[in-house]
């Protein structure tokens, strides 16, 4: 093909194209709404997830004594964030009319507003905390609830014994060897200060020796109890004396069981106690059975976690706004719009998670 | 161009700003009366639906957007709504199997088999 044919046919290269290809808006505001696509997938999943699990468990914990949910707390972070977006829409309304101090005010309360959002959402954290409601630490059964209570009072003996040796007071060279521990513990108001231990503080360790080895064999006792099955009615359960019990039973007859109630009634019981009731409060959780409390507190800090993470997200686009200062200009339009989509979509997620998880 | 749509397009954010306010009172109104659990879900959602739609008429602008928007929208909210949709049957319509008992019905059901099975073995011994 000759070189003068080709150029007969062929268009002006130096002519400008009437056809305009693409989408009618800027290169950076397709690629946000495109993210912003996905986003919404991402979120559906969770939500969707979420409206699935709950239908499909009958039972679903609602009440917030069991949830620790606080609404009024949801609410106003609605409110927080309704403020913000508003904020961000006005000051993306100052920039296209190059009004930049104005836009700047706007951001800066929006930033604000955010760390309000966060806070609010810390203090809800930890009510959760606080309370236990952690996804795989709550109890959904009584017999998981009397479980609770026996690991959970284990620990509080525990970290009672670990002060005595790691004082020195009580010398042991298995610290997890609770029996050869708890007998020393026992025999020390009779004792003498081991070396290197002097006389007022090891006064102090024999005051509360006595206190602390009552709270080992009240939970010994329950524990006890509870491997054994038995009600805490029946005065012993040590295995020999169990063993006499049960061969004491007639056919047909059996040791009552340990219930849930006893249990719990029990744990209020060392709860006030004087001398120990402290230590049993703050180290062992309210432990009422919550069914699909694990599989709702799963839900609810994976859907808020996330969202939080696009709130700080959110709070880093419009610190790259706000740290140009006095110098924002009109380059800067398209960013804040996009920033100010992006800050809506944030806030449309809230719009449903507020009423799926606090109302609801 | 966007910024030209949007400006010619004037929009009263804060009379958009107060419904949004006005909602989510509602919503915290609807929690608080005394009304059937169902109905609540209904108003809640319905006033939730009507936030986003505002949120996304007017705050981002889709009401003067051109059709752009439903090529980039619909594929996602297919997908968004069938996900639910998809996982319902299998999850959703029983979310735990009789082997792993949760809740204190499939409890008290296994006990009572149990109970059945032992008393039957143990009306066979000679």
């Amino acid at each position: 093909m000759s070189h003068s044919a080709t150029s007969h046919t062929a268009p002006s290269h130096s002519a400008p194209s009437t056809l305009k290809m693409g989408i009618p808006i800027p290169n950076s505001k397709l690629g946000l709404w495109l993210f912003l696509g996905t986003e919404i997938m991402f979120f559906t999943a969770f939500i969707g997830t979420y409206i699935v699990l709950r239908l499909g468990s009958r039972g679903w914990p609602t009440d917030t004594h069991d949830t620790h949910i606080n609404v009024f707390l949801g609410g106003v972070n609605t409110f927080v964030l309704i403020v913000s977006s508003y904020a961000v829409v006005v000051a993306h309304e100052a920039m296209a009319h190059r009004n930049f101090a104005k836009a700047r005010s706007y951001l800066w309360g929006t930033l604000f507003l955010a760390f309000v959002f966060l806070g609010i959402k810390g203090v809800e954290y930890y009510g959760k905390i606080s309370n236990d409601i952690l996804p795989g630490h709550i109890a959904e059964t009584a017999s998981q609830s009397i479980q609770k209570v026996n690991r959970e009072l284990e620990l509080v003996v525990r970290d009672r014994f670990y002060d005595y040796t790691s004082s020195g007071v009580v010398k042991t060279d298995r610290p997890n060897d609770i029996v050869n521990i708890v007998n020393q513990i026992s025999a020390l108001p009779e004792s003498t200060p081991p070396e290197g231990i002097d006389a007022d503080t090891f006064a102090e360790y024999q005051v509360t020796a006595e206190a602390d080895f009552q709270l080992f064999r009240e939970w010994m006792n329950l524990h006890q109890h509870i491997v054994a099955n038995v009600s805490l009615t029946q005065l012993s359960a040590l295995p020999a004396d169990l063993l006499a019990a049960r061969d004491a039973l007639k056919e047909g007859q059996k040791l009552p069981e340990l219930t849930y109630e006893e249990v719990a009634a029990k744990l209020q019981d060392m709860k006030s106690n004087e001398k120990y009731g402290s230590y049993v409060s703050s180290g062992v959780f309210d432990p009422h059975p919550v069914v699909y409390g694990n599989i709702f507190a799963s839900c609810y800090f994976l859907m808020t976690g996330f969202h939080a993470i696009h709130v700080v997200v959110g709070m880093i686009l419009f610190g790259l706004v706000l740290k140009e200062g006095t110098r924002l200009n009109g380059t800067w339009t398209d960013f804040v719009e996009n920033s100010g989509l992006y800050w809506h979509f944030v806030d449309l997620v809230w719009i449903f998670l507020f009423p799926l998880l606090y109302i609801i | 161009m966007s910024h030209e749509d949007h400006n010619t397009h004037h929009v009263n954010y804060l009379a958009i700003f107060i419904v949004l306010c006005v909602c989510t009172a509602l919503s915290v109104a609807f929690d608080v009366l005394p009304m059937s659990k169902p109905l609540t879900m209904v108003l809640v959602l319905a006033v939730a639906c009507t936030k986003a739609l505002c949120v996304m008429m007017f705050f981002m602008h889709l009401k003067f957007e051109r059709n752009w928007k439903y090529v980039l929208l619909a594929p996602t909210t297919i997908l968004a709504i069938g996900l639910p949709l998809a996982l319902f049957p299998d999850i959703g319509a029983s979310y735990y199997t009789p082997t792993a008992p949760q809740t204190g019905v499939w409890a008290e059901e296994i006990r009572e088999y149990q109970a059945h099975h032992a008393a039957k073995a143990h009306s066979e011994v000679p």
